[in-house]
């Protein structure tokens, strides 16, 4: 699995630039200022494939507050980098931040955040829902190219969630199907996928179009038993009252 | 801290604009409004002694008062520009001030009775403008814009608990320390204290309703929740703190922190209820009702053995819908959102309406619930799938479709995720948004192919408890 982890981007930075760490710790989060810094940070996040779910929501914040700031690529490039980490509330929890108009437009609405941010909300109900087939077949018939530009600035957006795919796989299955396995990581014919379990996963090909996947903690469904831990101290208060009574 | 003091200044030069246009109000309405007829209200008294400016001790009093629920927009600009001074007064006078809050729960009340106002103005405030049809208020309320502003409330709650140096007092607590010791001397001073500590609930309620849930519980970083906590003095605070934090883990996904929260305030709250004044139990009858509420919609997520005086008073109290809920499936979608709805905060939008188009200004309870819900249809699926699995220890995937008459493609979704969700951040140690990843279930599994294996961890009996309670019984 050690692959598949390190190929995922990286849950948090390791290194959350000092400026950055100042504004989202400090009353510099409400400075309309340092807008500037997080959008340039979040660049950063896109370019490099790592992800800072607190700094982006900071930067949110700030729009929720001052909405005549509001960037639409900002939002939606912070909206695709939470939709990433799936399974996870961080989407839900950019969204709680949003302008209702953004986020729930009336009928009439007119806004193309608002377009934008109901496209990726579907892209994220079905990544969230585990339905990867109908994910990738979302966003190859794009017809207008719209996810293709909501998607642009984010460096490896496919293979990253492709290898997050995986991942989950991995924590689920012992044994798969490759034509499940074909829809579900939106590979193209029984070779891709086999390269892809292969180099990627590191996971075996057998016979009969079955692909095995190594034992992992998550993917063998042992039996346990629940015990009570009985120890001395949770008598305590009773031993030490027989005591007094004898006393 | 320098980065905190910098931080402050444009907020501050924010508070200074508004009090030029604060003074500029004052002076506009006292030509408008006739007092003689405010002298009418249940409250004139109150408020012609607010007039004093001289009677400090009276407004301290007053600022602690509720306001009454149907007063005029013009008493709600008022009660804004009263607490702008008072707390102008207390945080930029020379040196601090030197009074004595007039009870030890004056402090809270006030803290709470500023966001209360603040609240239900910017609920009212996005009513009028989704009404569209007085347009004598919406002119006064578009003229307006920051009076009751988002920046200004978070702006008075952040610099009381800077003055008051309330983080580095409770630090000190927390490593055994005296807090006096840094405490300065503004809060050193008991008002000033207690301004502070309540000023971070405060905020974690205010985070709460704009909807930034993480900020939140991160606000109460250096507030450990037991009952030796300040808060725990003050009934209502206890509570309003529980309400908050267990909603905000709700929101996160995590339920059994949630759980956790609400059975700790609802357990606390039934065993004290004979002892608490009547006036102030009354008050949190409503929040007592709205957590069972919440309880009811966690466990749905996340079956849960509870305390048993709780889940005896959840049956009593939501047990058709708990039934509904637990099921699943398309039918359990309006329970949820019934409950949700009763028991939610009451959500507000940051910034002023849009008065010109009343159709946008969609009320942000429904944005919420609209997001809260997407999670829910995620997983309404769960619990039929739970119930099968059960049954078995192997089980054919196509063969379980067929049960369930869906599509295997489907069922393999609803494998997944039912899977997933079994793992959540639970809390043990640290601030509160820190935690563990856990498996949160008893029931486990994994697929060959379309074979599924089905394990379920036993729960061994659970003696200890019943020993000791009946040890003691036999003593006594």
């Amino acid at each position: 699995m050690n692959g598949l982890e390190t190929q995922h981007e990286r849950r948090r930075p390791q290194e959350r630039p000092e400026i950055i760490r100042t504004i989202i710790n400090g009353l510099e989060r409400y400075n309309p200022e340092a807008a500037s810094t997080l959008e340039s940070y979040l660049q950063q996040q896109c370019e490099e494939k790592f992800c800072d779910c607190n700094a982006n929501r900071a930067l949110l914040k700030l729009y929720q507050l001052n909405p005549d700031r509001i960037k639409d690529e900002a939002v939606t490039n912070i909206l695709v980098k939470a939709m990433t980490q799936f399974p996870s509330p961080q989407f839900d929890l950019c969204m709680h931040l949003l302008a209702p108009s953004h986020s729930n437009p009336a009928p009439a609405s007119t806004s193309e955040l608002a377009e934008a941010v109901a496209k990726l909300r579907v892209l994220n109900t079905q990544l969230e829902g585990a339905q990867y087939g109908r994910f990738w077949a979302t966003l190859s018939a794009d017809d207008d190219d719209i996810y293709a530009d909501l998607t642009t600035d984010i460096a490896g957006f496919e293979d990253m969630i492709r290898v997050r795919i995986a991942q989950l796989i991995s924590q689920a299955y012992r044994e798969i199907d490759v034509a499940v396995l074909e829809n579900w990581l939106g590979l193209d014919g029984a070779d891709e996928v086999a390269k892809f379990a292969v180099e990627t996963c590191g996971w075996k090909v057998v016979e009969d179009g079955l692909v095995q996947i190594p034992k992992n903690a998550e993917n063998e469904a042992r039996k346990a038993e629940i015990r009570e831990d009985v120890n001395v101290d949770m008598f305590a208060r009773v031993i030490k009252r027989s005591w007094e009574e004898v006393a | 801290m320098s980065t905190f003091q910098s931080g402050m200044a444009p907020i501050r030069a924010m508070e200074d604009d508004s009090d030029v246009e604060e003074e500029a109000l004052v002076a506009d309405y006292k030509e408008q409004v006739q007092y003689e007829d405010i002298d009418d209200l249940d409250n004139g008294n109150s408020l012609s002694m607010a007039q004093q400016p001289d009677d400090i001790q009276a407004r301290l009093a007053q600022a602690a008062l509720p306001l009454d629920f149907s007063a005029p927009l013009e008493v709600k600009f008022q009660s804004y520009d009263a607490y702008c001074s008072l707390f102008h007064y207390i945080l930029n006078s020379e040196g601090p001030v030197d009074l004595e809050p007039p009870s030890y729960y004056w402090a809270w009340d006030v803290i709470d009775e500023f966001i209360y106002q603040f609240n239900s103005f910017s609920t009212y405030r996005a009513r009028i403008a989704r009404q569209g049809n007085n347009a004598e208020e919406i002119q006064l309320l578009r003229e307006n814009p920051n009076t009751w502003g988002c920046y200004s409330v978070l702006n008075v709650l952040y610099s009381l608990i800077q003055k008051s140096q309330i983080t580095e007092q409770l630090a000190a607590m927390k490593r055994n320390e005296e807090p006096m010791t840094v405490a300065g001397d503004y809060g050193s001073k008991n008002l000033y204290k207690m301004l502070g500590y309540f000023s971070i609930v405060g905020l974690l309620r205010v985070h709460c309703l704009l909807g930034d849930f993480s900020l939140a519980l991160k606000t109460l970083d250096d507030i450990e929740l037991n009952k030796k906590a300040m808060f725990a003095r003050v009934m209502a605070a206890h509570f309003t703190t529980y309400y908050y934090v267990g909603f905000s883990y709700m929101m996160m996904r995590r339920y059994g922190d949630a759980i956790r929260m609400f059975s700790h305030i609802l357990v606390y709250v039934s065993r004290t209820k004979n002892f608490q004044k009547s006036a102030q139990y009354d008050s949190i009858t409503k929040k007592n009702e709205q957590m069972y509420a919440l309880i009811a919609i966690c466990i749905a997520f996340q079956p849960t053995r509870l305390d048993d005086t709780i889940h005896t008073a959840l049956r009593e109290k939501y047990g058709d819908q708990l039934l509904k809920l637990q099921r699943g499936g398309p039918e359990s979608l309006p329970i949820f959102e019934e409950l949700f709805r009763t028991a939610c905060p009451k959500f507000i939008s940051p910034v002023p309406p849009n008065f010109d188009s009343p159709e946008e200004n969609i009320d942000p309870i429904e944005h919420h619930l609209a997001v809260f819900m997407d999670e829910v249809k995620t997983n309404m699926w769960s619990p039929t799938v739970k119930s099968y699995l059960r049954l078995y220890t192997t089980m054919d995937l196509k063969k379980l479709a067929g049960f369930l008459e869906v599509q295997p493609e489907e069922l393999r979704s609803f494998l997944l995720v039912n899977k997933q969700r079994t793992k959540q951040l639970r809390w043990t140690d640290g601030g509160l948004l820190e935690g563990d990843l856990v498996n949160v279930s008893d029931l486990d599994y994994a697929m060959q192919g379309d074979l599924i294996h089905i394990s379920e961890a036993k729960v061994g009996r659970k003696l200890v408890d019943w020993y000791l309670r009946n040890l003691s019984r036999t003593y006594a």
